[in-house]
C-alpha cells in the first residue's frame, strides 16, 4: 500500500515531517517500507509513504484507515470529508438480488456519461503515485475510492447486463473470461454476479470482460457492495488472481462503507463525466451481517500480561480514540468493535490494541529468572567435536536434492518429493547426507581443493508403503586426497578405507558405544569395499568406497570414501562402573598364520577369542602379508596375543597349552597353519 | 722417596684430559690396578722400617691428591659433555608440527551453539521436531486456518505424501506444550522451507524458535530476555526497538529491531502466545501464560560475521568454511 502524505489531509489535519510521520506509523503498527520526497503540481510539498501491511490490518488498506492511526497517535480529530449528494434525475429498474455471502450491496445506474474528458489532474497524480494505471475516468475513479476508503466498486457496462442481477454461488465449471482477458473455469463455492443470462463478475476479485466499461459506454452501472472475507478468501490464490479488490474483501472491508463509498464516487463521477443519475439502490441483510462483537477487557489481566501499570482513564482514553466506545464496569472494560476492526474479536486483541497505544518502548523490562537444569551434552555435539578435532569441516547442504542423485542412493520408489519444488534439482527430500557431501567434495575439488574431509549433521526422509514419512537424524562424512597434504616430515598418503574406519572406530569407543562392522553392500558404495556399521549389535549405518560407476558419472579420478550414522543409535546409556585390573604379569605370544585369501581377519579373530579364555586379555593383528614365503591365494595374518590373570602369575606351561588349542582349532576350522 | 715428579705429571695429564675416556685412562695409569701410584705402594713393603712410614705418608697424600683432581675434573668433563649433547639435541622449533588440518563449525551451527548456550543458562531445554510436517502443525494449531490471508506471508512447500515442509520451527512447540505440562522453558532449533529463492532468501534456512510457558509470564519478561539476549550475542549493550507486527500464533505481537549502523535492523519477531493457540494444546490459560520468539539463524550469522551474501552459507566453499 503507497499513498501521498497530503492525501491523509483529507482527513487529519497533521502538520509533522514526514520523517516523524513514518516513525509514528511504524511505531503504531503499519510498517513503513520506506518514503520519498516529490513535488504536488496540484497541493506543492508532498511524499509517497510505502507501507506494508499487516494480513490483519485490512481496515489500513485505505488512507483513511491509516487517517485514522494518525489521529489517534497525534492526538488529533479524525474527520470524514464532505460529500455533496448526487440526487437521482432518472428512473431505474429494481436491479439487485443478494445472498448470505453478499449482504450488503450498493449499485447506482448513470446513463450518458462522457468519457472522452480526462481524469481530474488531482485523482491521477494521486493514482500514479499509488502505482495505479490511469484507465478512463470512470475506472479512474473507483480506483481512486478503493484507495482513499478501502471499498472496492466496480463499473458494469449498464448496456451490456441483461435484466437484473443476482449475487449467486457459481455453477460447477461455470465459465467466465474476466477483464484482463483470462478465462477460468469456476467451482460452486465461488461467488459471482449474474444477470439474468450469464455471470458478469467474480465477486470481490474481478469484473467480466462481457460487461466491461470501453471507450464506448455510454452508460454505467455502479457496484459498491460487501461480500463476507470467508467466501473470498482462498479464491484469489487458487485462481492466481490477487488484486486490490480480493486483497481488501478476504482481509474484511467496513460493512457500513458500500453507501458512503457510491456516494462519494457519484460526486467524483458527476464531476468529471457528468450524466443522469438514477437512485442509489441499497439491498441490506442485516442478519447475515457480521455480528458486532461485544468484548470485555480486564485492566488487571493487562497489566499482568504486559508487565506494564495502564490506568483506567488512560485505557480508556486509547479505546475511545479507535472508535471502540468502551464502558467502565467495576475493574473491567467492556468495548463494541466497530465494522472496521475485523482483528479484534477476543480480550486478546484489546490487550495488543492497549500496548500497542501505551507504545511498546514505554512497557518495562524486565529480565528472566534463570532455573537450573540438567544440561547434557548431546550425542550429535560429542561426534561434531570429534570429527571437527580430526579435521573434518562441517557443511550444511539443503535437503531436497536431485532427482538423479536421489535414484544413486535409494533404488526404490520410496522417496520423498516435494510436490512444487524450485527447481528438478531441489525436487527430493533427501533419503540419504551422501549425495550432497558428494557434490560439496566435487565443487571444492573443482576449486583446486583435492584432500577433503567433511561431515554433515541432518535428517534423511523416507516414505513407507502407507505414505508415512520416516525422519532419521544422520551424521555422515566423506573423505578423499591425502591423508598428510604437504608435511616436511613425511611422505603424502592417500587416504583408504581404513582411514575413514579408524575415525568411526575411534568415534564409537570415545562414546563407549560397541562397534561392529559386517560385509554387505549398500547403493552407492563398492560392493567389494563397503560394509554396515553396527551399534550395540544392530545396523546403524555404512561405510565404504563410492561406487566405480558413481566415480565415473561425476567424472572423478580418486577414490572417495563415506560413511553415515544413525544419531539415534549413538548412545550409551550404561553408566560406567569401576573394574578391578590385573596386577600380575602378562605373557606374551606372536603368531602368524596361513590361511587361505577368503578368509577374514574376524573369523581368525573370533576362533583365537573361542579358544583363548578368560584371560586372554588383549589380542592385536599387527601383520597383514601376502608374497615370498606365502603361497599364492593365501595370506599371513599375524596377532600378538597378551594373558594375564586377575588372581596370580600365569606359567609358560599353561599359556603353551592355550596356544596349542588355537592352533588345532584354527586348523580345523579354517585350514590355517602356522607360519613358522 | 720422590713423588713430586709423579704428581706434577699426572696432575698435569688429569688437567689436560679433554674427555672422560682420555680422563680414565689417566686415572688407570696411576691408580688403577697396574697404575704407577698402586705398583708403588706395593713396593712399600720392601722398604727399611725407618723410610716405610714417610714414604707411605707421601704416596697416599699424593693418591689422595690425584683422586681429588680427577673427581673435580670428571665433573668439569660431565659437565661439558652433557653440555654438548643437549646442544647437539637442537630441534627446529620453528619447523609446524605433526597434525592434519583443523576442522572447523559451520557457522550456523557456530551461531546456533552460541545462541542456545545462552539460554540453556537460563533453564532453557532443547527440543525438535520433525521438518516434513503435517499442514496442522504448521499452520492450523498456530492459529491460521486454511485460506487465511496469513498463509500468504509463508510460500510453503508441499510434499507427495500431502504433508509440507515446516515453514517455521513453531509446530516444535505446540508438539512440546503436547507432550509436556507447563512450565515449561524451550527453544527449538532446526531447519525450516520456504518457496524463496534470490538474494537474500534460500529455500531452505535455519531458525531458533523460544517459549516460556510459566505463571506470570509476562510481556516485560519478553523484553528483559531478549533485551539480555542480544546484549550477550553481539558482546556489547544493545539497543533494541519492539513494535507493533502480527503473527496469527501471538498477541500482542511484535517486530524487535536493533540499532545497527545508523538504522533500525529487523532481527526477530516475538509476542506473546495466542489464547487460541493454548487452547488447541490444552494449556490451562487461566494459570499459565506464556511468550515465544523466533529468529534466523543464518541473519544472526551473516551479522556476527559480516558475510554480505545468504547463498554462501550452502555452497560450502572449502575458503569460507576454514574461515570458522
Amino acid at each position: 500500500m503507497q499513498f501521498s502524505k497530503n492525501w491523509l489531509k483529507d482527513f487529519v489535519d497533521i502538520d509533522i515531517s514526514t520523517e516523524e510521520l513514518c516513525e509514528q506509523l511504524t511505531m503504531a503498527g503499519l510498517e513503513v517500507d520506506g518514503y520519498e520526497s516529490f513535488e504536488s503540481k496540484i497541493t506543492g510539498k508532498d511524499a509517497i509513504i510505502k507501507l506494508d501491511i499487516t494480513p490483519n490490518r485490512g481496515d489500513c488498506f485505505s488512507v483513511l484507515g491509516v487517517a485514522r492511526e494518525v489521529a489517534i497517535a497525534n492526538n488529533l480529530k479524525f474527520k470524514l470529508p464532505n460529500i455533496k449528494p448526487i440526487n437521482s434525475s432518472i428512473e431505474s429498474p429494481k436491479t439487485i438480488t443478494v445472498c448470505p455471502e453478499a449482504p450488503v450491496y450498493a449499485g447506482r445506474f448513470i446513463r450518458n456519461i462522457n468519457l472522452s474528458i480526462k481524469t481530474d489532474p488531482l485523482i491521477a497524480e494521486r493514482l500514479e503515485t499509488s502505482e495505479h494505471r490511469l484507465i478512463d475516468p470512470v475506472v479512474d475513479i473507483t480506483n481512486y475510492i478503493l484507495l482513499e476508503l478501502g471499498q472496492p466498486l466496480h463499473a458494469f457496462d449498464s448496456d451490456k447486463l441483461e435484466g437484473s442481477l443476482r449475487v449467486r454461488f457459481a455453477k460447477e465449471s461455470e465459465k467466465l473470461t474476466l477483464l484482463d482477458e483470462t478465462s477460468i473455469s469456476l467451482s460452486k463455492d465461488c461467488l459471482v454476479i449474474a444477470d439474468k443470462k450469464k455471470s458478469v463478475a467474480f465477486a470481490g476479485i474481478m469484473g467480466g470482460l462481457n460487461s466491461s466499461v470501453t471507450s464506448k459506454t455510454e452508460s454505467v452501472f455502479l457496484e459498491s457492495a460487501f461480500f463476507s472475507p470467508k467466501v473470498i478468501r482462498g479464491k484469489a490464490r487458487r485462481y492466481g488472481l490477487q488484486t486490490d479488490a480480493s486483497v481488501r474483501f478476504e482481509r474484511g472491508v467496513d460493512f457500513n462503507l458500500q453507501e458512503l463509498a457510491i456516494k462519494k464516487a457519484s460526486m467524483l463521477l458527476s464531476d468529471s463525466v457528468g450524466g443522469n443519475f438514477g437512485p442509489i439502490q441499497l439491498v441490506s441483510d442485516k442478519k447475515n451481517l457480521p455480528k458486532k462483537k461485544k468484548i470485555t477487557v480486564s485492566l488487571a489481566k493487562t497489566n499482568a500480561v504486559l508487565g506494564s501499570s495502564i490506568s483506567k482513564v488512560r485505557a480508556k482514553k486509547y479505546l475511545t480514540g479507535l472508535g471502540l466506545s468502551p464502558e467502565l464496569k467495576n475493574e473491567k472494560i467492556s468495548v463494541l468493535v466497530p465494522s472496521w476492526r475485523y482483528d479484534i474479536a477476543i480480550e486478546a486483541d484489546l490487550i495488543e490494541e492497549l500496548a500497542r497505544l501505551e507504545g511498546y518502548d514505554k512497557l518495562p523490562k524486565k529480565s528472566l529468572n534463570p532455573i537450573p537444569i540438567n544440561n547434557s551434552i548431546s550425542p550429535k555435539e560429542v561426534a561434531s567435536n570429534f570429527f571437527v578435532s580430526l579435521g573434518y569441516n562441517e557443511v550444511i547442504t539443503y535437503s531436497f536434492i536431485d532427482h538423479d542423485d536421489a535414484g544413486l542412493v535409494n533404488k526404490d520408489s520410496s522417496s520423498l518429493k516435494v510436490s512444487n519444488p524450485i527447481s528438478q534439482n531441489m525436487s527430493v527430500m533427501r533419503p540419504s547426507l551422501w549425495p550432497g557431501l558428494l557434490n560439496t567434495y566435487i565443487n571444492n575439488l573443482n576449486n583446486g581443493n583435492s584432500s577433503q574431509k567433511i561431515f554433515e549433521v541432518g535428517s534423511t526422509f523416507s516414505l513407507s508403503k502407507k505414505g508415512v514419512v520416516k525422519e532419521t537424524k544422520k551424521i555422515a562424512g566423506l573423505i578423499a586426497g591425502n591423508n598428510t597434504p604437504m608435511h616436511w616430515k613425511g611422505k603424502n598418503k592417500i587416504y583408504d578405507f581404513y582411514d575413514l574406519k579408524g575415525h568411526v572406530e575411534n568415534l564409537a569407543s570415545m562414546m563407549k558405544v560397541k562397534i561392529s562392522f559386517e560385509e554387505k553392500t549398500t547403493p552407492f558404495l563398492h560392493p567389494g569395499k563397503s560394509a554396515i556399521i553396527k551399534l550395540h549389535n544392530k545396523k546403524a549405518g555404512h561405510i565404504g568406497a563410492l561406487h566405480p560407476d558413481i566415480i565415473n558419472v561425476k567424472g572423478l579420478k580418486e577414490e572417495t570414501f563415506l560413511f553415515s550414522i544413525d544419531l539415534d543409535a549413538l548412545h550409551n546409556d550404561q553408566s560406567i562402573l569401576y573394574k578391578k585390573f590385573s596386577r600380575f604379569p602378562a605373557s606374551q605370544r606372536d603368531l602368524a598364520f596361513i590361511v587361505d585369501q577368503e578368509v577374514s581377519n574376524d573369523e581368525v579373530m573370533n576362533l583365537i577369542k573361542l579358544q583363548g579364555g578368560k584371560d586372554l586379555v588383549d589380542l592385536i593383528i599387527f601383520d597383514v602379508y601376502q608374497g615370498t614365503g606365502v603361497p599364492d591365494n593365501k595370506k599371513s595374518l599375524a596377532y600378538a596375543l597378551k594373558w594375564q590373570s586377575k588372581e596370580r602369575t600365569l606359567i609358560d606351561v599353561e599359556v603353551d597349552g592355550i596356544v596349542k588349542k588355537i592352533v588345532k582349532s584354527l586348523f580345523k576350522e579354517l585350514n590355517a597353519t602356522l607360519r613358522t | 722417596m720422590d713423588t713430586s715428579s709423579i704428581k706434577k705429571t699426572a696432575l698435569s695429564a688429569i688437567s689436560t684430559s679433554s674427555s672422560i675416556d682420555v680422563l680414565e685412562n689417566v686415572y688407570k695409569s696411576y691408580l688403577g690396578k697396574t697404575g704407577e701410584l698402586n705398583t708403588l705402594l706395593k713396593t712399600l713393603g720392601s722398604l727399611p722400617a725407618d723410610k716405610r712410614k714417610a714414604a707411605g705418608q707421601s704416596l697416599n697424600s699424593l693418591k689422595k691428591e690425584i683422586e681429588r683432581s680427577y673427581t673435580e675434573k670428571q665433573k668439569i668433563l660431565l659437565n661439558l659433555e652433557s653440555q654438548d649433547k643437549l646442544r647437539s639435541d637442537r630441534l627446529d622449533v620453528t619447523l609446524p608440527g605433526n597434525s592434519s588440518d583443523v576442522g572447523s563449525f559451520h557457522p550456523v551451527t557456530e551461531t546456533l551453539n552460541s545462541i542456545s548456550a545462552f539460554f540453556q543458562s537460563l533453564g532453557f531445554e532443547i527440543a525438535s521436531g520433525p521438518e516434513a510436517e503435517t499442514d496442522y502443525y504448521n499452520f492450523e494449531a498456530l492459529n491460521v486456518p486454511a485460506d487465511h490471508p496469513a498463509k500468504d506471508m509463508h510460500d510453503t512447500f508441499y510434499l507427495s505424501n500431502g504433508g509440507l515442509l515446516r515453514t517455521h520451527t513453531s509446530p516444535v512447540q505446540i508438539r512440546t506444550m503436547e507432550q509436556q505440562d507447563p512450565p515449561l522453558r524451550i527453544i527449538c532449533p532446526g531447519r525450516v522451507y520456504r518457496k524463496d529463492s534470490d538474494l537474500t532468501h534460500t529455500p531452505m534456512f535455519h531458525q531458533i524458535e523460544g517459549l516460556v510457558l510459566e505463571e506470570g509470564a509476562s510481556f516485560s519478561q519478553l523484553k528483559g530476555l531478549l533485551n539480555d539476549f542480544l546484549s550477550n550475542f553481539f558482546g556489547q549493550e544493545m539497543e533494541l526497538r519492539f513494535r507493533p507486527s502480527y503473527f496469527p500464533f501471538t498477541e500482542p505481537s511484535a517486530e524487535v529491531d536493533i540499532r545497527w549502523k545508523k538504522g533500525w535492523l529487523e532481527v526477530l519477531g516475538c509476542g506473546m502466545v495466542h489464547p487460541n493457540v493454548l487452547d488447541m494444546a490444552g494449556i490451562d490459560t487461566k494459570k499459565y501464560s506464556g511468550f515465544a520468539f523466533g529468529l534466523g539463524v543464518e541473519r544472526m550469522a551473516m551479522l556476527k560475521y559480516d558475510i554480505p551474501d545468504l547463498r554462501a552459507f550452502f555452497e560450502n566453499d572449502h575458503r569460507f568454511l576454514k574461515q570458522f
